[in-house]
């Protein structure tokens, strides 16, 4: 198991070196540099050449790229994150102050999606070919055919403004102290942002359940006499869902991807939110942290799904 | 069903057990004759309205000049933000644009869009992965490696990035997602590949002397047709959707070109979500059954092509 652990480690570790070479190479790419970001355009032109040459030396922007590159990698190991151009920020300080935001967006969507998509997958298989299967099956294929941001356009013209139940947007306001305060903010986006996961772990749990369904293991505790809702829900239900939480692992990158619009919709200040706004300015020391952090974050969450499939399964650490 | 004469006295065990084998028996003939059965003609029915769809979308906009009486681009300002009319389909948007010609003409960009993006990463996706699929070795370690970088991140987070570094037109759009989306089908490519690399056909193949490009490409890629047209139409679905959502954030098609996701942009503004349904709820109607459409498709195919899906 050590070995396996450590061999996935050092696969990771080239990656995210690469990985982060080619974002600082992509960005190094742009058109102008810190220093025309820093001067206002109008300012620019008329200022002496020399100076800008002295302070772009002084900033360090003379010095060859692998330089740069190593400086700034290093800064980052250590959390140096940077300062966005927007103000000159800290990076770290968006992050403390956005992240709390879209991880709670992110764990609201994931835990409604898991159970809601297992259940109604479960039901989906035990009811294999029936109306409320192809019901469902119909259902999912809308789940993942509609915009994410029209369903949320949809919810906040019914809900928010024609219902006036819950929230247009945003997360809090002053006077808001505890979660429960912030709660109807978050019941919106959270389903907004469950719908096209729900969909897919639901088709997933289907077949993967289907498949448990058919093994000898359910047939014998049939045959034992077992009540049907007692196989189902223990034996199949229960080995069906194995593979449905590793398949949740792997649709971090599309939580993440959803999150960066519906954040837009209904205005929540995450990380999504800031990346958008960052790439509209051309924030590029933000974009780039941004990029960077959730390679990071796909990456190890592959990394715990694949330790989790070596510890269920023996065969796949020890075909390494 | 024929029993072996029990001579014992029967049980309650008994009783049970011959329920039960009843209950097999008669789900086994169920899955048979009628889930399968209609799952597949309903799939197939399905894929069939979705197909329909399809193409009446596709030739609405492909004849949009001919179906649209106004001009989608000219602003009309004593007609702004009509709703519906017999004059204006679906009503005018904020500066007096028709609408129904919007819609048309944003379906041609939208379209081509996906599915020049989808035609295109495939034409990548399968040219790389069938050679190195087929041929191993150090080509394929870094097509596999090339193609992990790819996929390592969220794909909105590299698209947006690459919007930043290549800066936002119609093109660069295309190369983007085509950047960004040649690694899923290059992928099922190889993996195809490698499933039928060992075949019969093709060791006599190669004994006959012919060359790994010639085996790869002539005789090899027809059998792994069909998981990639399943593959085409899955990512052209996808694509649509990517660039509605990026130009719903006013990042992807520059907004003087309309697109679906360029109409929908205007209902970022609370007013015009509240009082101007006909702006942006007939776009995402039409976004919506053009992408659900084209889902019906890929299952069809996938049904059709892989027997193995079934269930």
């Amino acid at each position: 198991m050590l070995t396996y652990i450590a061999h996935r480690l050092l696969t990771l570790i080239p990656m995210v070196i690469v990985i982060s070479f080619l974002i600082y190479l992509g960005l190094e790419l742009t058109p102008g540099d810190a220093v025309s970001h820093m001067i206002p355009p109008d300012a620019y032109g008329s200022m002496d050449p020399d100076r800008l040459q002295e302070l772009r030396e002084s900033l360090g922007l003379g010095q060859p790229f692998f330089v740069r590159y190593w400086i700034w990698i290093s800064g980052v190991v250590q959390g140096d994150f940077g300062y966005s151009l927007a103000g000159g920020v800290p990076i770290a300080d968006i992050f403390l102050d956005r992240l709390p935001a879209t991880l709670e967006l992110s764990f609201a969507a994931l835990l409604i999606s898991t159970i809601l998509g297992s259940i109604l997958g479960t039901i989906s298989a035990l009811t294999r070919g029936s109306a409320t299967d192809q019901g469902l099956t119909v259902v999912g294929m809308l789940g993942v055919s509609i915009p994410e941001f029209f369903f949320g356009l949809v919810a906040i013209l019914v809900f928010a403004i024609n219902l006036d139940w819950l929230p247009v947007g945003g997360r809090t306001l002053p006077g808001y102290d505890s979660f429960w305060d912030r709660l109807p903010n978050l019941v919106m986006p959270a389903l907004v942002l469950s719908i096209m996961m729900t969909a897919g772990v639901m088709r997933y749990a289907r077949s993967s359940m289907l498949d448990a369904l058919s093994r000898d293991f359910i047939r014998t505790a049939r045959s034992k006499g077992m009540p049907e809702w007692r196989v189902n829900i223990l034996h199949g239900f229960r080995v069906a869902l194995t593979p449905v939480i590793v398949l949740i692992g792997f649709r971090l990158p599309v939580l993440i991807g959803g999150s960066v619009i519906i954040e837009q919709v209904f205005q929540w200040p995450g990380i999504g939110k800031e990346f958008v706004s960052a790439v509209r300015s051309q924030d590029y020391p933000l974009v780039m942290m941004v990029a960077l952090f959730s390679v990071l974050a796909v990456l190890i969450a592959s990394l715990i799904v694949d330790l989790l499939t070596a510890i269920i399964d023996p065969r796949v650490r020890l075909g390494e | 069903m024929v029993d072996a004469p029990i001579t014992r006295p029967r049980t309650r065990r008994d009783g049970q057990f011959d329920r039960l084998r009843d209950r097999e028996t008669s789900m086994q003939g169920k899955a048979k004759r009628g889930g399968r059965f209609l799952g597949k003609f309903l799939s197939n029915r399905l894929a069939l309205v979705g197909f329909v769809i399809f193409a009446i979308i596709c030739l609405m906009s492909l004849f949009a000049p001919l179906l649209a009486q106004h001009d989608p681009m000219s602003p009309n300002l004593r007609a702004i933000a009509q709703p519906p009319s017999v004059e204006h389909w679906f009503g005018t948007d904020k500066t007096g644009r028709d609408i129904f010609a919007r819609v048309l003409y944003g379906g041609r960009v939208s379209i081509l869009v996906g599915l020049g993006s989808a035609l295109l990463s495939a034409l990548i996706g399968v040219i790389i992965g069938v050679y190195s699929g087929y041929v191993g070795g150090w080509l394929d370690w870094i097509a596999m490696r090339v193609s992990e970088i790819f996929m390592s991140f969220p794909q909105i987070i590299l698209v947006l990035l690459l919007v930043a570094i290549l800066g936002q037109s119609l093109l660069n759009l295309i190369v983007i997602f085509t950047l960004t989306g040649w690694g899923g089908i290059y992928r099922m490519a190889r993996a195809r590949m490698l499933s039928i690399r060992e075949e019969e056909y093709v060791q006599a193949l190669r004994s006959f002397g012919l060359g790994p490009a010639r085996i790869a490409y002539k005789h090899m890629l027809p059998n792994a047709l069909g998981p990639i047209m399943v593959n085409i139409t899955l990512s052209t679905a996808a694509f649509i959707l990517q660039e509605a959502g990026l130009s719903f954030l006013g990042l992807g098609v520059p907004l003087s070109i309309p697109t679906w996701g360029n109409i929908l942009n205007a209902a970022q503004d609370l007013r015009v979500l509240e009082q101007n349904w006909w702006i942006w709820l007939p776009v995402g109607a039409t976004i919506s059954l053009f992408v659900l459409s084209v889902n019906f498709i890929g299952d069809g195919l996938r049904d059709a092509t892989d027997p193995s899906q079934q269930g």
